[in-house]
């Protein structure tokens, strides 16, 4: 049997035996789903009238991947044009992708499509050798960089109830079943803006066009900086130099880019905790200067900000995975959490759909990983029996061929 | 006539004319077009005709706060002349020029009749509460950014702004600034009536001599607007955007105003004309707006001629906006252009 052929009957044993869509699905008859066929083929512009009837046609199709719009239409079925657009949810992407860590570099690599010059860590938006834009890559989802991403996503929510007031009742977080987490807004007024609006969101949240000295910040002169008692941005900024001050060290300080006034930042810690707590009145550290103030505002506003992804959150069409279905790229399942339990939640326990079986496989090469309490590899060229979920794992991320 | 309910007085409609429940106030709501003709209603056409004639050479249309039912009244005539005309450009003048004016008493408003203004539009606009804010007033977010995202200026980016629980704080003067685009949008869409009813002769006789004298004060060509090769309708939707947004005033960012430009050079407007695109709604200095047109075009300086960045970058920019179907096949603003203008 092939890995392909073993792939699909794994995913149609699901939809067949364990299937059902637990995550609610607002206006279900208003959204426009997709779907990707095993021969390589999308199913596009269909609809659903309930979800019992989403949940047979699941069933019987069992697809390699599984889309619904994050738009409500009048017409989903209709072509683009026709369809009748009636607002779509706030919706965020947090991926590994777009977070570097350090084991992005072991574990991620990339080659060009054009040029085939490769390389390890964050995919480059454009290759340095040919400036083609299009890559083969080969990741992983490992537990440290989804572990980044739900402290992108912690930073996101928070975002999300202090400054844009949503309630925790229109927040929904879901694990991709990949390497990332969606947060979807459902809010009636949020549902009307448009993708240059969403931008403003998503440049918000990022901190991007951010400009300090709208923030009392300007040249040479400080008037009155943030204080941690403010709201906004403002809050956030002292906030976050707070916490940095607090705890930083001589080599924090260097990587902050704050080398030279290492000495004096350490020994006016008292004074600088001060002005941040205080009302503000940031130029009575002596000695402290606009411009270091300035480089410690900049390093706070980069570990604050969250790091989404921005083509998400402004295609006001876009189809989205849909939650409970088979992610094609790891037979893990996407779920959705309690925003409640974001900390604890634990995405290599919830999103395992296979809990009985096993395959044999020949693995070309992984790193180690775990699934539920278990712990695997790492491999190199072995051939090993594992239970179907780790298997499949191997085999979606194209790590391991089944044997005979 | 007296609304208990309303914080506005008759005196403030007349100052707002604009405002729904401004047509209650005025002893003779069911006017009727034809009417309008007659000599005791003169006063009434006048003033309308005065309003229009106001916006061509002046740019803001003045108040006349002593003779309030022929202000209230005088301004759906004024609309109705507009419309007469048939012509966008004295239509998006005379829409700016009101919202000029409101921008002015705005700014010197109570905030009891700021928010009275504000939620004839249907925005959530509140006085601040919050002490520890030195704002005087704090709008919603949706209302916030619909009414921002395409005033491209820094300081209106939302990441620029306190907000806090869904809401943006906001000074008199910016609310003033706001509800004035509002007020100009409002008044535009009004004016976009499909189908025109038949003016009595009196009326298009008022209507063909402000388009004469628009043509006089203004000049013809840029009342005329893009030559005829060019296939407005074929625009893809950020070129859309930026030309909607510049031509009704506001101010472009620097790769917005690239891509305008040289998107318009591309497709074949020529340099000439684009200048005086730039100048007749702008306050851009003529000669830089020349040289870069120019340089653009290729004409000055580097001899090469620019094209409008791919999608991919004006996606980066956010300048790519609302992408529609399209789009999605395309990687440049210019070969959506070429293949929509052979579609139609
Ligand atoms: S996809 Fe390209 S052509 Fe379409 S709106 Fe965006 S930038 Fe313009
Ligand atoms: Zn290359
Ligand atoms: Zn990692």
């Amino acid at each position: 049997m092939d890995s392909l052929t073993y792939v699909q009957n794994t995913f149609r044993d699901y939809y067949a035996n364990n299937f059902s869509l637990q995550s609610a699905l607002q206006m279900i008859e208003k959204r426009e789903f997709g779907f990707a066929s095993f021969d390589g083929w999308m199913l596009r512009h269909r609809s659903f009238k309930t979800k019992n009837e989403l949940t047979m046609f699941l069933q019987d199709f069992a697809p390699h991947d599984a889309y619904f719009s994050c738009a409500y239409y009048e017409e989903p079925e209709a072509e683009m044009e026709r369809k009748g657009w009636l607002g779509a949810d706030l919706v965020f992407d947090i991926d590994a992708d777009h977070i570097p860590t350090q084991c992005s570099k072991i574990h991620d690599e990339w080659t060009c499509g054009n040029c085939a010059f490769s390389g390890k860590g964050i995919t480059p938006e454009k290759c340095p050798k040919c400036g083609n834009e299009r890559f083969d890559t080969r990741t992983w989802p490992c537990e440290v960089c989804l572990d980044s991403a739900k402290t992108e996503t912690v930073k996101l929510l928070d975002f999300l109830m202090r400054d844009f007031g949503f309630s925790d009742k229109e927040i929904r977080v879901f694990f991709s079943g990949h390497r990332g987490y969606h947060i979807h807004v459902e809010n009636e007024a949020a549902r009307s803006l448009n993708s240059m609006a969403r931008k403003e969101i998503v440049d918000y949240v990022t901190g991007l066009g951010l400009d300090i000295t709208y923030f009392g910040l300007s040249d040479r002169k400080i008037l009155q900086g943030p204080s941690t008692k403010d709201q906004g941005w403002r809050g956030r900024i002292a906030r976050s130099a707070y916490d940095f001050v607090r705890n930083a060290n001589e080599d924090d300080y260097k990587n902050a880019g704050l080398q030279t006034n290492v000495e004096l930042l350490i020994r006016n810690k008292k004074a600088l905790l001060k002005s941040l707590d205080g009302v503000g009145t940031w130029s009575t550290v002596k000695g402290v200067a606009f411009g270091t103030w300035k480089r410690l505002v900049e390093h706070s506003i980069g570990s604050i900000s969250a790091k989404v992804d921005t083509a998400v959150t402004t295609d006001v069409h876009r189809l989205i995975r849909l939650a409970d279905t088979l992610h094609g790229k790891t037979g893990l399942k996407k779920v959705e959490f309690a925003l409640s339990a974001v900390s604890t939640f634990d995405p290599f326990k919830s999103a395992i759909a296979f809990k009985a079986g096993t395959a044999k496989v020949i693995v070309s090469d992984a790193p180690k990983f775990r699934l539920d309490n278990e712990i695997f590899g790492p491999y190199k060229c072995k051939k090993i029996e594992l239970p179907t979920a780790a298997a499949l794992l191997l085999v979606c991320k194209g790590r391991a061929k089944v044997v005979e | 006539m007296r609304y208990a309910f309303s914080k506005l007085a008759k005196n403030d409609y007349a100052k707002y004319p604009f405002l729904k429940a401004a047509i209650k106030y005025v002893q003779i709501p069911d006017l009727r077009i034809q009417d309008l003709a007659d000599s005791n209603r003169e006063n009434i056409l006048k003033r309308a005709q005065q309003r229009l004639e106001e916006a061509i050479f002046d740019n803001i249309v003045s108040r006349d706060l002593h003779h309030e039912d022929i202000e209230i009244i005088s301004f759906p005539v004024a609309v109705m002349l507009a419309m007469a005309t048939k012509n966008s450009f004295i239509q998006k003048r005379y829409a700016l020029a009101e919202a000029n004016q409101t921008y002015e008493d705005l700014r010197k408003e109570s905030e009891e009749k700021t928010l009275e203004v504000a939620k004839n539009f249907g925005w959530e606009l509140a006085s601040n509460k919050e002490s520890r804010m030195p704002y005087r007033f704090a709008l919603n977010l949706v209302d916030y950014l619909r009414n921002t995202t395409h005033l491209r200026e820094k300081p209106w980016k939302l990441v620029n702004r306190m907000l806090s629980n869904g809401n943006v704080y906001l000074g008199i003067d910016e609310v003033a600034r706001l509800l004035k685009e509002e007020v100009r949008r409002h008044i535009e869409k009004r004016l976009e009536l499909k189908e025109l009813p038949a003016f009595p002769p009196k009326i298009t006789e008022i209507a063909e001599k402000i388009r004469k004298l628009s043509e006089d004060t203004i000049g013809k060509t840029e009342m005329e607007g893009f030559p005829k090769a060019i296939v407005q309708v074929a625009f893809p939707p950020c070129i859309k955007a930026l030309y909607e947004s510049f031509s009704s005033g506001r101010h472009l960012s620097h790769v917005g105003r690239f891509t305008l430009t040289s998107f318009l050079i591309n497709i074949g407007m020529p340099p000439e004309t684009v200048v005086e695109f730039f100048k007749s709604f702008s306050d851009y200095n003529e000669r830089m707006t020349r040289y870069q047109v120019e340089h653009i075009a290729g004409e000055k300086g580097s001899r090469t001629r620019y094209i409008p960045p791919k999608c991919d970058t004006l996606k980066t920019h956010g300048v790519c906006t609302n992408p529609d179907e399209l789009c999605q096949r395309m990687r440049h603003p210019l070969s959506y252009y070429r293949i929509k203008v052979k579609a139609t």
